[in-house]
């Protein structure tokens, strides 16, 4: 056992130089992205395959390699305030400066941006794979490989990233492709419509993003100017960090994590304090603090579909499926998630935020859940149970289980991505029929297929027995009920309840997705006769997919056991791996007990057994009616097409949002362009123009003589003047 | 010694000789003669300032100006002749062509 952990823990590279070589796990992908675009039609469908996915695939190797490394215990990271142990990472130069403002190119990979490597590339390059057979018959094959390795790079800029102003370029570079990918079949104008909703929603949630960025560089300016004694901190003597503080700003400017972090550590002291300089005069801190990640929350529902922004991400099913399963189950919705998880030492200062997020996150969960269980497309479904388990994860964020979420991310990459595949695996061998109702008894005829789904509908809901999925959204419902938010406990326990709803919700919804399409006898109006089983290119990545989703659980078992101030802790192999991530994070809760977390000691087994017996209730119920096809009584009906009809809230933002909006912008079309730009602006600059010729033309006589008459009297004039002024 | 005065009083009376001329006369030949008399208007001040200073370089540009005027002439004489084989005439009030 020993040697196995010391093999793991001794990288084959020098860490220093794998942190110089990480801009290569980007290079990669960006290459094949426009080998394939440029390229891909003249190279042929094989090469464009072989290009894209020994991109992906490259990568994916360096990012294990960098993983190894980060594990050794001589990784270390440079950054202004000393190295950080467990991570790589190197510094580019400067990327742009204006002013004291300064903003640089830097890459770091630590735990938690390690495992999104992993996760990103390895499920990346698995899609990939399945996306060679699924888009065989596509004419724009060499298009969307582009569009898919561009993504790729783009979403690992966005964890690479050792600064907020990099992390936004990989943040609009996934939207950027989302966008191009949703709208991939670009003739259908619904499914360009639904690109366009998906890339105009992303851009409220950027607005936040940039503003709360503003703010935060604001903050971290007002905090360098202040006088050394305000910055004292528990052992350190006000000047020393002043100066420390200083030396990195000018080094990394003030929007790098390390710096950021840093803030953190000092803002305690100051949160009921207000800020005597610069924009923010006469605010408190605390407010501030609060203001910035509200709109980080803003930019965070934008891109991982929360309330109020979740509306693009079912429409975006209109892309092609393995594209839903990368970019809207795997990897770009969980951004959001990532970026509270990076800048979660901010996050415990504020007890405000936390519990909007936890609110935001459960109820979109559980409204996500109830739309879902009455939809017919098996996408639409999977969609909602996303937007659904995103909500899981921001509750998890919320209540200060850091951990918790981010093991839900990594797990939900996998099931998901896997049902995702397995659902368009069984469109591909229906003849593109996407309606549950009208497929049916797949068992038998899509055996790989079956299997894997089913392992993965075990994995998301915890039915028959515990996989992944139930360990990690366990840990999230039970930091939910234990942790302790200052101030807000009735909120939370709400939180929590419509969280315990949600996970009865996902057995049922996702139990009657499997049932109408696997068991039973198949549809009437079913489209094809018998389906056929999908080529190995596609049933390959399901079956890695679904043991990832069976294996991933050991990360949510509570096997460590931590001696902390003379008591054992449990902690779960996740918790413990990202112990060295979070590590400011958890002084800063010791320190402001803004939040509580609540320590486990031994395996909690009351817990699982509750959780277990809420999963059984839910899925047994759809297995007995839907197992035997019951008809839904009468009176549930209206309650069904309210569900169906996505509790019309995409007929509200229309009504509330998008007519006004429509109306003003007709308006000012009216008034502004019709009125001020055509009219005054652009016609009476040409009349003017016109009327000056009509009076200037009678000037010109062409008699030669009368110009130089002109021109002699002229002269003749000046030279008065001059005289005069000589006279004078 | 005739003062420097008479002299530019001269050169002046010969300059607006020369730009009535031009601007009355109807005659192209006549206009280009006219012309001719202004450059000579002009070397005359030339001449009398360096007279006046004992300086060479009035002198020089004098000279310039006569072999811009040579040239001038050419060229000039060269379109007068041309026009007339062109037009018949050299009355420039029938051969207006800047204005149609």
């Amino acid at each position: 056992m020993d040697k196995i952990q010391t093999f793991f823990q001794t990288a084959p590279v020098d860490p220093t130089s794998a942190g110089q070589a990480l801009w290569l796990i980007i290079a990669l992908p960006l290459l094949g992205a426009f080998i394939c675009g440029v390229f891909g039609k003249i190279i042929g469908r094989q090469n464009v395959h072989l290009v894209a996915l020994g991109a992906v695939g490259g990568s994916f190797l360096l990012s294990a390699l960098v993983f190894w490394t980060i594990n050794d215990f001589r990784a270390s990271a440079p950054t202004p305030f000393g190295a950080v142990s467990y991570a790589v990472g190197a510094d580019f130069g400067t990327w742009f400066s204006a002013g004291t403002f300064k903003v640089t190119m830097g890459l770091m990979a630590d735990h938690l941006s390690g495992s999104m490597l992993l996760v990103i590339t390895g499920v990346g390059f698995l899609i990939h794979l399945y996306s060679t057979e699924y888009m065989s018959h596509d004419a724009g094959y060499w298009r969307f490989f582009a569009y898919l390795n561009l993504f790729v790079a783009a979403m690992l800029t966005l964890v690479l990233a050792d600064s907020m102003p990099l992390l936004f370029v990989g943040w609009e570079g996934v939207g950027m492709c989302s966008y191009l990918l949703i709208g991939f079949w670009y003739d259908d104008p619904a499914k360009a419509f639904a690109g366009r909703k998906a890339f105009i929603t992303n851009r409220i949630g950027d607005f936040g993003f940039l503003v709360g960025s503003f703010i935060l560089v604001l903050l971290v300016e007002s905090i360098a100017a202040l006088p050394a004694e305000k910055l004292n901190r528990a052992g350190e003597q006000g000047s020393a960090v002043v100066e420390r503080y200083q030396q990195a700003l000018s080094a990394k400017g003030p929007l790098a994590f390390s710096v950021v972090e840093e803030t953190a550590k000092t803002l305690p002291n100051l949160l009921e304090q207000t800020i005597v300089a610069g924009p923010l005069f006469g605010r408190s801190y605390g407010t501030m603090l609060m203001v910035a990640l509200l709109l980080f929350m803003l930019g965070a529902a934008g891109k991982s579909a929360q309330i109020p922004l979740y509306v693009w991400l079912p429409d975006a099913m209109a892309g092609p499926t393995p594209v839903s399963a990368l970019i809207h189950a795997a990897t770009m919705v969980t951004s959001g998630i990532y970026l509270f998880c990076r800048i979660s030492y901010l996050l415990v200062l504020s007890p405000t935020v936390m519990v909007t997020i936890a609110v935001i996150g459960a109820t979109t969960a559980f409204v996500a859940a109830l739309i879902a269980f009455s939809q017919t497309g098996i996408k639409k479904v999977l969609a909602y149970s996303t937007v659904s388990q995103l909500g899981l994860m921001f509750l998890g964020i919320g209540v200060g289980a850091f951990w918790a979420a981010f093991l839900h991310v990594v797990t939900h990459a996998f099931f998901k991505a896997c049902l995702f595949l397995g659902a368009g695996s069984v469109m591909h061998g229906n003849g593109d029929e996407e309606d549950i109702t009208k497929l049916g008894g797949l068992r038998t005829e899509m055996p790989v297929t079956w299997a894997t789904f089913a392992v993965s509908t075990v994995a998301i809901t915890g039915f028959i027995f515990p996989l992944s999925g139930f360990f990690s959204k366990d840990a999230i419902l039970d930091a939910a009920h234990h942790n302790h938010i200052e101030g807000y406990a009735g909120l939370q326990q709400f939180a929590w309840v419509l969280g315990t709803l949600t996970a009865l919700c996902t057995a049922f919804y996702m139990l009657r997705a499997y049932m109408l399409t696997f068991e039973g006898p198949r549809a009437k109006d079913a489209k094809l006769k018998h389906a056929h089983e999908s080529a190995p290119a596609m049933t390959a990545p399901l079956v890695v997919l679904a043991v990832l989703a069976v294996v991933s659980l050991v990360h949510g078992l509570p096997l460590m056991h931590v001696t902390r101030g003379g008591e054992t802790v449990t902690q779960t192999l996740m918790e413990n791996f990202l112990d060295p991530v979070f590590r400011t994070t958890n002084d800063l809760i010791a320190q402001r007990k803004a939040v509580e977390i609540a320590e486990e000691h031994g395996a909690p087994w009351a817990t699982w057994a509750f959780a277990y017996v809420i999963a059984l209730i839910g899925g047994g119920t759809a297995v007995l009616i839907y197992g035997r096809r019951l008809k839904l009584p009468d009176a549930l009906e209206p309650l069904r097409k309210l569900s169906f009809n996505k509790f019309y809230v995409d007929e509200l933002y229309e009504l509330v949002l998008i007519r006004p909006l429509t109306f003003l912008s007709k308006a000012f079309f009216r008034v502004i362009d019709s009125i001020l730009i055509d009219g005054i602006g652009v016609r009476g600059t040409a009349w003017l123009t016109q009327r000056a010729g009509g009076m200037l033309r009678y000037f010109q006589t062409g008699d030669a003589q009368m110009y130089a008459a002109v021109m002699a009297l002229a002269v003749a004039g000046g030279l008065v003047w001059a005289l005069l002024r000589v006279a004078s | 010694m005739v003062p420097t005065s008479w002299y530019l009083i001269l050169a002046a009376a010969l300059f607006c000789l020369g730009m009535v001329g031009v601007l009355v006369r109807r005659n192209a030949l006549v206009v280009f003669m006219c012309i001719e008399l202004m450059l000579n208007a002009a070397n005359l001040t030339f001449v009398a300032f360096a007279r006046e200073r004992g300086d060479i370089n009035g002198h020089l540009s004098a000279f310039f100006i006569i072999a811009v005027a040579a040239a001038e002439a050419s060229v000039g004489l060269a379109i007068v002749i041309s026009l007339f084989r062109s037009r018949g005439t050299v009355n420039i009030e029938e051969v207006h062509s800047m204005k149609n």
